[in-house]
């Protein structure tokens, strides 16, 4: 074989196997990956066995389990601190990223309990550039005759899709809760800060079902 | 004359050189942020803020609950469309200041057969006969179309949030009403405070779990209004 055929077989050789893993990569889109999630998630809260008030918490941590995989929590963690991140011990940012975690959990915990059989959930739209996706969606509450936007930013690490921020309503969740630690942190200290989180998650498990102030 | 005096007094607060941009559109680079929205007014925004939850707490919410115990869903969404309707005129005046000119066309269409066909308002026929959906505009919209600045953060007793700007706009879509020109005063604080009173009760019935939510779903609420109303007002305009 010639030096030049040689070489021209290794480049088709090589392309081909990017190209396959590329489209490896690529054939869990992000709206398939969120809808895959969102039906996980649905076959547990339609479930019988996980049905009523004492298998709340078995409920929860089965939902968590089927799609905590398919957000990117560190990110999330991370850019709620955003400029306040970089100071932090490797030690506190682990721990920031657990507290946080739960705090989101506990949340909206609450909104599940709202879920019913016949909530539809509709895809409206999907973005690539590059890295960064962002995906558009509806749900779809037809009893109350009531819709809200939820639209998921997603982006890629090691060939995977990963969400980093969830818009309901036009609000993003990463910069409301920014904004709010922001304050707090200019007025007090980064301890002051994981203190008011835990509060609110004792807060959050004492009084699972009302608001905590009101 | 009241409502002059507000106006003024608005014109005075944005010219005097606020800056403050709430376009955000992309989410911003994890590391760009500096600082919390500024929030010049806080010292008058924070009691205010706090009234509002008192009033919420203690007026809105006891009536609303009433209200949402005799009244049925179906005519509280129905009692929505009625007051939404009466809105025809800043909504066409201001898709009509955007340049707009199809939708502010649709807002008259939908006033007129919804006003005919849809008992005074109470059904929305338009929209599943012709298509035509409401266009949401004001005139704190309008503003910021014209590139006039935001000015900064403000909470309006019994209103809640707001911008310097959006709250001369909202004066300003007061003026546009007809009401004012053919009604005496007294006449004109019933009307209007009546509508906006049965306006209110019937929304917070329609949302219960209004407060509740932000209350929960935030470990500082004024923080979370103030930038869930920020974002939410910054892609009205956008739209």
């Amino acid at each position: 074989m010639t030096r030049l055929r040689l070489a021209f077989l290794s480049i088709v050789g090589i392309s081909a196997l990017a190209l396959s893993a590329q489209a490896w990569a690529a054939s869990g889109s992000p709206t398939e990956l969120i809808r895959a999630g969102i039906d996980r998630a649905r076959s547990v809260l339609d479930n019988p066995a996980y049905q009523g008030t004492d298998k709340r918490q078995q409920r929860l941590e089965k939902v968590k389990e089927s799609v905590i995989s398919i957000f990117d929590s560190q990110e999330i963690a991370k850019r709620t601190l955003g400029v306040y991140w970089k100071d932090r011990t490797e030690a506190e940012q682990k721990e920031f990223i657990e507290i946080f975690t739960a705090l989101v959990e506990k949340t909206y915990a609450s909104s599940l309990d709202r879920y019913r059989k016949d909530f539809q959930v509709v895809f409206d739209q999907e973005r690539i550039e590059g890295n960064d996706a962002e995906v558009d969606s509806r749900i779809i509450n037809p009893t109350q005759q009531k819709t809200f936007s939820l639209n998921y930013r997603l982006h890629q690490v090691n060939g995977k899709w990963l969400i980093y921020d969830v818009v309901i309503e036009n609000v993003s969740l990463v910069r409301n809760y920014r904004n709010q630690f922001y304050r707090i942190l200019g007025k007090k200290s980064y301890t002051d800060l994981v203190e008011t989180i835990r509060t609110k998650i004792q807060q959050l498990d004492t009084a699972p079902q009302t608001g905590t102030g009101l | 004359m009241v409502v002059q005096l507000l106006f003024a007094l608005c014109l005075g607060l944005l010219s005097s050189g606020f800056s403050v941009s709430t376009a955000l559109a992309q989410p911003a680079p994890a590391d760009s942020v500096p600082e919390p929205t500024p929030d010049p007014l806080e010292g008058f925004n924070q009691p205010v803020f706090q009234l509002n939850l008192k009033l919420d707490q203690y007026v809105l919410r006891p009536i609303a609950t009433g209200y949402d115990a005799v009244m049925p869903d179906a005519v509280q969404r129905g009692v929505q469309r009625f007051l939404r309707n009466l809105g025809v005129v800043e909504r066409f005046a201001n898709n009509l200041f955007q340049g707009k000119f199809p939708r502010a066309g649709q807002e008259v269409g939908r006033f007129l057969v919804n006003t005919t066909l849809g008992g005074v308002g109470f059904v929305d026929v338009a929209d599943p006969l012709f298509g035509w959906k409401e266009s949401p505009e004001d005139f704190g919209q309008t503003l910021a179309v014209y590139g006039v600045d935001s000015g900064p953060y403000l909470v309006l007793p019994f209103y809640g949030p707001s911008t310097v700007r959006d709250t001369v706009g909202l004066v300003a879509d007061s003026a546009m009403n007809p009401m004012n020109y053919f009604l005496s005063t007294i006449q004109l604080l019933a009307v209007r405070g009546g509508t906006t009173v049965v306006g209110a009760v019937n929304y917070r019935s329609l949302n219960p779990e209004l407060f509740e939510d932000v209350d929960r779903y935030s470990v500082d609420l004024y923080g979370a209004v103030q930038d869930g109303y920020l974002q939410r007002r910054a892609k009205q305009i956008e739209e």
